[in-house]
């Protein structure tokens, strides 16, 4: 039986380090002075001081506790990734159970990645209902007139205004599964606040269509009756076109999602460098 | 302002006569001047930003409806300073 002071508890005893041991502690491992507690250069130090010197492991454990999520590593990228979800929310505030992309925000991040040296390419991500005629046509003029290339790819839905933003892109992508409403802005759509007539509403669906034809491969007529189909919708006309058939009506280039649209994009930006360069004489 | 979606008016505008303008005060935050929003115990929410440079509209910190903590924000500049 070993020695023992009296106030001490009978049990096992842990040698207690310095310091309180916390996960965000991490040892620094010296090689040319392995952990060892017991060296016997230290007299009369059982303890090794080395052995609770540490640095702190940063925002890793933070985000790890408070967010449940692990800190992903820092890559430069060389495209953006604009993401146009829920009700383009225009001149007016949405209820709070609406999720808005705010086109008063998006339009100054366009500016920005037209600017940026860094960024060579843009890859728009659309999950839209539709929302704000005149907020969806900004975006949608805004990314028509970007120099660099962009792709877009309609995931889940792209209707409505959805889909003039997603034929503003140099090339759109749509998922097999994803769909897109086309409709007219009459029906469904409410003026508020408006004194509105049926030519009104027509000149705003033009600026639809226009935009539409000028940016896609689907003729005006095609849109149109696309727009006017009866019996397709039960609470509208219209119709809905989901993955192939968009491609087939030439509103959209090409099937699919994430993998192709990167690699289109690469593409893209290459093509453009290759454009930029000056021939040598 | 014309709403063009193919989701049920009713679901979109609920409770849109309920809501109250925000009441907002313009802050300045490392040099981003915006509009803010106070959400209680020293912190903001952001409704919008109001700089002119481009650039801060793609700070991940400053999007709309990010809620920054000035409180601790004033602390660090003590700290630092």
């Amino acid at each position: 039986m070993p020695d023992r002071k009296k106030d001490e508890k009978p049990g096992i005893h842990m040698q207690s380090p310095e310091i309180d041991p916390d996960p965000a502690i991490v040892p620094e491992h010296n090689p040319d002075y392995p952990a060892e507690p017991g060296n016997p250069d230290d007299e009369g130090s059982p303890r090794n001081p080395r052995r609770v010197q540490g640095r702190p492991k940063g925002g890793g454990i933070e985000a790890l506790k408070e967010l449940g999520s692990t800190p992903l590593p820092e890559i430069k990228s060389n495209i953006h990734c604009l993401s146009i979800v829920g009700q383009i929310e225009g001149h007016l505030v949405l209820p709070p159970q609406n999720k808005t992309t705010k086109y008063e925000h998006i339009i100054p991040q366009l500016v920005a990645l037209e600017q940026a040296n860094e960024i060579e390419g843009v890859l728009m991500i659309l999950n839209t209902v539709g929302g704000d005629v005149e907020a969806g046509l900004a975006i949608a003029e805004m990314v028509a007139s970007m120099s660099k290339p962009t792709v877009s790819i309609v995931l889940g839905g792209g209707h409505s205004i959805g889909v003039p933003v997603a034929c503003s892109a140099d090339y759109s992508f749509i998922a097999e599964t994803a769909s897109m409403t086309i409709h007219p802005i009459r029906l469904n759509g409410l003026v508020i606040g408006v004194p509105q007539t049926y030519e009104y509403l027509d000149k705003m669906q033009d600026r639809v269509v226009r935009f539409v034809t000028g940016h896609s491969k689907v003729t005006a007529e095609d849109f149109r009756e696309l727009m006017f189909r009866t019996g397709e919708l039960a609470r509208d006309i219209g119709t809905v076109l989901i993955g192939k058939e968009a491609v087939e009506k030439g509103l959209i280039d090409e099937v699919g999602a994430l993998g192709q649209a990167v690699a289109k994009l690469k593409q893209l930006i290459e093509e453009s460098k290759r454009g930029k360069e000056v021939p040598l004489q | 302002m014309i709403l063009y979606t193919p989701m049920q008016l009713e679901l979109v505008i609920d409770g849109i006569e309920e809501m109250r303008p925000p009441s907002c005060r313009e802050i300045c935050i490392g040099g981003v001047q915006m509009l803010v929003e106070d959400v209680g115990s020293g912190s903001v929410r952001v409704v919008k930003l109001l700089s002119t440079d481009p650039g801060h509209y793609l700070l991940p910190d400053y999007k709309p409806g990010n809620i920054i903590d000035i409180y601790r924000l004033s602390q660090v500049k003590c700290d630092s300073g």
